[in-house]
């Protein structure tokens, strides 16, 4: 008996060993979608802090009136290059996640571009260095959301991937309209910010990480 | 025009070759070379080398590859290493790098001895770079909106090469410029950081042996963030007494990361931080609320942060904050004691009152006064008096009694609980026992054994003793439950005398007092020993006890050490209470060398050497010698004289012949000038003024008138006609003390006497002298009274010259002559001078003397000495007919025995001849 009981010990005790072994490795990947949806919703919620100072910064640069609180111009049509953020709320939440998540790919995509022609021109060297940093932070939320999709399983959207060319032709045919449209690109940058971090906390709910985690399990197995 | 500059080119060309140090560009071209050219080789790899000779050099002067010998630096390489390929190239071989060193050359030997040096290279040896290991990131927050990130690595071992280490990281698709550390091969910090997104992070370090990769770090560098601590701390004071507000400003916005805290803090003064539950502070927050603090007191306050889910790094700690709680009412009443001082009259106390200020959290803010209140319970009549002090001690004049003190401290905000303490008539209760006491560290413990009966508490005096100052009584409170406490602040080696009291609900108890020390030490000097006494083989030892200050410890014992100069030391124990130690078992006649040794529980220390020498002989001794001596000189000395006295008529005979008397002669010339008034008179009358004169007169008739010889009268002649003139004569033959006085005599007598008075005084006084011969004069005359009777006598012995007198008659004279002395008949003579009574009074004696010296020369020899005479007389006596019993001593002075005296005289005198033999 002495020896049945030895033997059930040492079996424990090599399942107990082994038990982490597997699952472990299985979790820490699948842990990453719902990981990487939160990292991606902290760094909206980030980069949503920064510009409200950023912007603050910049159109007190860009001088009055931009920076008066109360500055409201009407949408220039050429502003439309910039990806606008005025669909309506309705219809954002009727899209799909991967569509929606597109969206937000292919916009804050085409916003950055804006943005490194916008970090050329400012003046003051420190500003520079907080566009050049908000910048790469921007960069670093594309590729979270890329890389959400494909943690979900999504496809990333075809269209310009990585740093797309610059519109070209002069943009702005004088001081006052370029800075009407930073102004505007800025303030797109805001509201998408905004939306964003609804998405994601969204997102977040409902794909919690443990739930994924099973959900990848079992399709793994 | 061209060709001028071609020339130009060439010949500068030819300057270059010429100059050129290059060996294979050399003005003489070279023979040769090596290949690898400046090769770098792996530590511990094998290399091989060849060297190629050229052929025209070949050609030139009969070099061949056989030729070529291979050196590093100065030295040979063997030529087992060498292996000729073809006729021009020449291999060398080397299984292990490490021997190699900088130049390897390849030489050949020219005409067979002339070494000549073909080509040579440079080799480095070194190690290719390993993969860095153990690469960490932190992200440090520099300002609100910057961060860098600095990653360390183990770059790995030496590799003796230059090695180039680079941090990247980089995005999926993304990929930064790279780090390239300065200085350093293990730390890199990049300024430019990305929140939020995962990064991966590696090092890789290169050199020209190889190329190595770290174990990427993949992280999201918002999860190694090392914030800033929070500032503009801010410390404000509530409501309560025991609550401090803080207020702070994060430097991270919740934006970005939420914060968790900690909050640390400490009382000024002390070292020892209290933190508050880091689940209090566990959520974003920009003040907390600290409680549970002391009132008025004063805290230092700490904070630091870190990201609220607990990952990455816990910011420094913020800059230190003091902050003071508010005042609060003192929490106890203060300790207090008293000290009675009944010096003056035990009736009358002069108590003192003594109490400690509070300890800081006790007082709870700034005591302002103290309020004392005395109750006499002896009497319930007398008022309550309260006292307002503002120090810690008050002198109260007591009537002895019991009282009660009860002591209130008050702060700006309000008043302690009062601290009570019975002053009872008398210390009558149980004291503590067992009172005993133990150091520790620099702690001194007491501990007692409890009274039966309920102790409220317990009061510990103590104080350094000091020889020099009175003791300053420290003193503490204990409570009642305990049996010991640590008394702080005690002195090592000193001596403390500790006294416990228990104060008991009704009364006190007596004080147990106990001396200790914390530490001992060894004395601080030995004691001074000396000598009090040496005797012969023991020597008495004394010495001081050390004062207190010089003791260091309990002295245990003393230790006498003694030694001779070559003996062995002796030691002697000695009880510390004894100031004085008696050695004994000494030699005599001995050096000593004795010095004392006081010890503690912790050593001993030795006084100085004192030496003594015992003495040569005990006591006693010298005197056991010399007394015996003396005295058996004494003896013979004595019996000398008693021998020499008893044969002193033989040496008389020898050495001192007697010399006839003259003034026996002179009384025969000159005692019939004088009549003999009184003589018949006397006769008749019972001889109512009888005196010596008469005797001296009747005897010398009654002996023998023939026996007076010529030269007895013959002085008696001289004196008289000398007499009045000179006193020479007389000295001559009698003590010059004698002559002074009748020469007085003389002169006194002179006035208003008359001349035959006078002469027949001098005549008298005469006499005298010349009867002492053998005699002091004193005695001699103390006895006369009168001159004039003793002339008359012997005048009258002159008148009765002729007849032949009866004895009884003779007798009767001298019976006579007593009774004159008695009843001084002859007064008037007596009173004018004294001088001339004394006179009498030797004459007197004198007489009878003469007569004795007749009979014996006993009496006569002996002169004044009372007793000899006494013996002499009583001798004489005892042959006397009558047997009446005389006192010599009383000759003159008591008239009876002076009246029997005569009687007992006679009978010898006649018996035996009186002057007869002269």
């Amino acid at each position: 008996s002495t020896g049945d009981s030895w033997g059930i010990f040492t079996f424990l005790c090599a399942a107990l060993c082994n038990l982490p072994a597997l699952p472990a490795l299985n979790c820490s990947e699948e842990l990453g979608a719902g990981q990487s949806i939160q990292q991606t919703y902290d760094l909206t919620r980030y980069l949503e802090h920064q510009l409200r100072t950023l912007a603050g910064t910049y159109l007190n640069y860009l001088g009055p009136p931009f920076n008066e609180p109360d500055f409201n111009p009407p949408r220039l049509a050429r502003a439309e290059r910039v990806p606008s953020a005025t669909v309506d709320l309705d219809l954002w939440r009727g899209l799909t996640d991967n569509a929606r998540l597109a969206a937000n790919y292919r916009a804050y995509s085409r916003l950055l571009c804006y943005l490194r022609v916008l970090d050329g021109q400012v003046g003051t060297a420190e500003l520079r260095h907080r566009l050049a940093h908000f910048c790469a932070s921007l960069q670093g939320l594309v590729l979270s959301i890329g890389g959400v999709m494909s943690s979900l399983g999504y496809p990333l959207p075809a269209g310009p991937a990585g740093p797309p060319a610059p519109p070209g032709a002069p943009a702005a045919p004088n001081d006052f309209l370029k800075k009407m449209d930073d102004f505007w690109l800025l303030k797109e940058l805001q509201t998408w910010l905004w939306r964003s971090a609804k998405d994601f906390n969204r997102l977040k709910k409902k794909v919690p990480p443990a739930v994924v985690t099973l959900r990848l399990e079992a399709r793994g197995f | 025009m061209f060709s001028r500059w071609n020339w130009v080119a060439c010949g500068f060309c030819l300057v270059l070759n010429i100059c050129s140090p290059d060996a294979s560009g050399g003005l003489v071209q070279s023979c040769g070379h090596i290949i690898p050219e400046s090769p770098v080789l792996a530590l511990g790899s094998n290399f091989t080398a060849l060297c190629i000779l050229n052929e025209s050099c070949l050609d030139f002067g009969n070099i061949y590859a056989s030729q070529i010998i291979w050196k590093i630096k100065n030295r040979l390489v063997p030529k087992e290493q060498y292996r000729e390929i073809n006729r021009t190239v020449s291999s060398v071989t080397f299984n292990d790098t490490s021997s190699l060193a900088t130049p390897l050359t390849c030489n050949i030997l020219a005409d067979g001895q002339i070494e000549q040096n073909i080509y040579g290279i440079t080799v480095t040896v070194g190690l290719a770079p390993e993969k860095p290991k153990n690469l960490s990131c932190i992200v440090h927050q520099l300002l609100r909106f910057r961060y860098v990130m600095t990653c360390t690595w183990n770059p790995g071992r030496h590799t003796f090469l230059d090695t180039q280490f680079r941090l990247r990281y980089r995005w999926p698709e993304e990929i930064f410029p790279d780090c390239i550390p300065k200085d350093v091969n293990n730390s890199c910090t990049i300024t430019d950081i990305q929140f939020f997104v995962n990064t991966e992070i590696w090092v890789e370090a290169t050199n020209a042996l190889g190329k190595a990769k770290s174990d990427p770090l993949v992280v999201d560098p918002i999860d190694i963030v090392k914030p800033l601590p929070p500032q503009n701390v801010s410390i404000s004071s509530g409501i309560l007494p025991t609550v401090l507000q803080l207020c702070w400003v994060n430097w991270i916005s919740d934006a970005m990361m939420t914060l968790k805290f900690n909050i640390r803090y400490r009382i000024v003064g002390d070292t020892n931080w209290m933190e508050v539950p880091s689940e209090d502070t566990a959520s974003p927050r920009t003040s907390f609320s600290v409680q549970g603090l002391r009132p008025y007191t004063e805290y230092i306050f700490s904070i630091r942060c870190m990201k609220e889910d607990g990952v990455g790094y816990w910011s420094d700690w913020s800059e230190e904050k003091t902050g003071i709680t508010t005042e609060d009412q003192p929490s106890k009443g203060p300790p207090i004691w008293r000290i009675i001082d009944t010096s003056h009259s035990p009736a009358f106390w002069t108590v003192h009152l003594i109490w400690k200020a509070l300890k800081p959290f006790e007082a709870n803010g700034v005591i302002l006064q103290y309020e004392v209140t005395v109750r006499d319970k002896s009497s319930l009549s007398s008022p309550v008096k309260k006292y307002n002090v503002t120090g810690t001690n008050h002198t109260l004049q007591l009537r002895e009694g019991t009282y009660e003190v009860s002591l209130i401290a008050r702060n700006s905000v309000g008043a302690s609980p009062p601290s009570v303490l019975l002053i009872p008539a008398s210390n009558s209760k149980a004291p503590v026992k067992n009172l005993r006491t133990l150091p520790k560290h620099d702690k001194l413990w007491v501990g007692w054994t409890a009274p039966n009966s309920y102790v409220l508490k317990y009061v510990i005096e103590w104080c350094l003793v000091s020889s020099s100052s009175d003791c300053i009584i420290e003193w503490q409170i204990a409570l009642g439950d305990v049996q010991g406490i640590d008394l702080k602040g005690i002195k090592p080696f000193k001596c403390y005398l500790i006294t416990v009291y228990p104060l008991y609900a009704d009364g006190q108890g007596s004080g147990q007092s106990v001396k200790a020390y914390l530490k001992q030490d060894r004395p601080s000097k030995g004691p001074t020993v000396q000598t009090k006494k040496v005797g012969k083989a023991e020597a008495v030892l004394t010495w001081n006890h050390l004062t207190v200050e010089e003791q260091n410890g309990f002295i245990r014992n003393y230790t006498i050490l003694y030694k001779t100069i070559d003996g062995n030391e002796t030691v002697v124990t000695v009880d510390p209470s004894k100031t004085e130690y008696t050695l004994s078992s000494l030699t005599s006649d001995t050096l000593y060398t004795v010095r004392m040794m006081a010890s503690t529980d912790n050593g001993s220390r030795t006084g100085p050497d004192f030496t003594f020498t015992t003495q040569k002989f005990g006591k006693g001794e010298i005197e056991a010698i010399v007394v015996p001596v003396c005295l058996a000189f004494l003896l013979i000395v004595l019996l000398g004289v008693l021998f020499c006295f008893n044969k002193r008529d033989l040496i008389k005979k020898h050495i001192w012949p007697i010399v006839p008397d003259p003034s026996k002669s002179n009384i025969a010339q000159w005692s019939p000038q004088v009549p003999a008034k009184h003589n018949f008179s006397s006769k008749d009358q019972m001889y109512p003024e009888g005196s010596f004169t008469d005797v001296s007169v009747v005897e010398i008739e009654a002996d023998d008138k023939k026996s007076f010889s010529e030269q007895d009268l013959k002085p008696f002649d001289l004196l008289k006609k000398e007499k009045s003139t000179s006193e020479g004569h007389s000295s001559g033959i009698g003590g010059s003390s004698c002559m002074s006085s009748p020469r007085q005599s003389v002169s006194d007598s002179d006035e208003g006497e008359t001349t035959q008075n006078t002469s027949s005084t001098v005549q008298y006084s005469t006499v005298v002298l010349n009867g002492y011969r053998d005699q002091t004069p004193v005695q001699v005359f103390s006895r006369s009274e009168s001159t004039q009777p003793l002339l008359d006598s012997e005048e009258r012995s002159e008148d009765h010259a002729g007849g032949a007198d009866s004895t009884a008659q003779r007798q009767q004279y001298f019976r006579q002559n007593g009774g004159q002395d008695e009843t001084n008949t002859d007064r008037p003579c007596f009173e004018r001078t004294k001088q001339i009574t004394h006179a009498n009074e030797g004459d007197l004696v004198g007489f009878v003397q003469l007569q004795i010296s007749g009979q014996s020369s006993q009496p006569l020899g002996l002169g004044m000495e009372k007793n000899t005479q006494e013996a002499a007389v009583s001798n004489v006596l005892q042959t006397c007919t009558e047997g009446q019993t005389v006192r010599p001593e009383t000759v003159g002075e008591n008239p009876l025995s002076v009246d029997e005296m005569p009687k007992s005289y006679l009978p010898q005198t006649v018996r035996q001849g009186g002057y007869m033999p002269q």
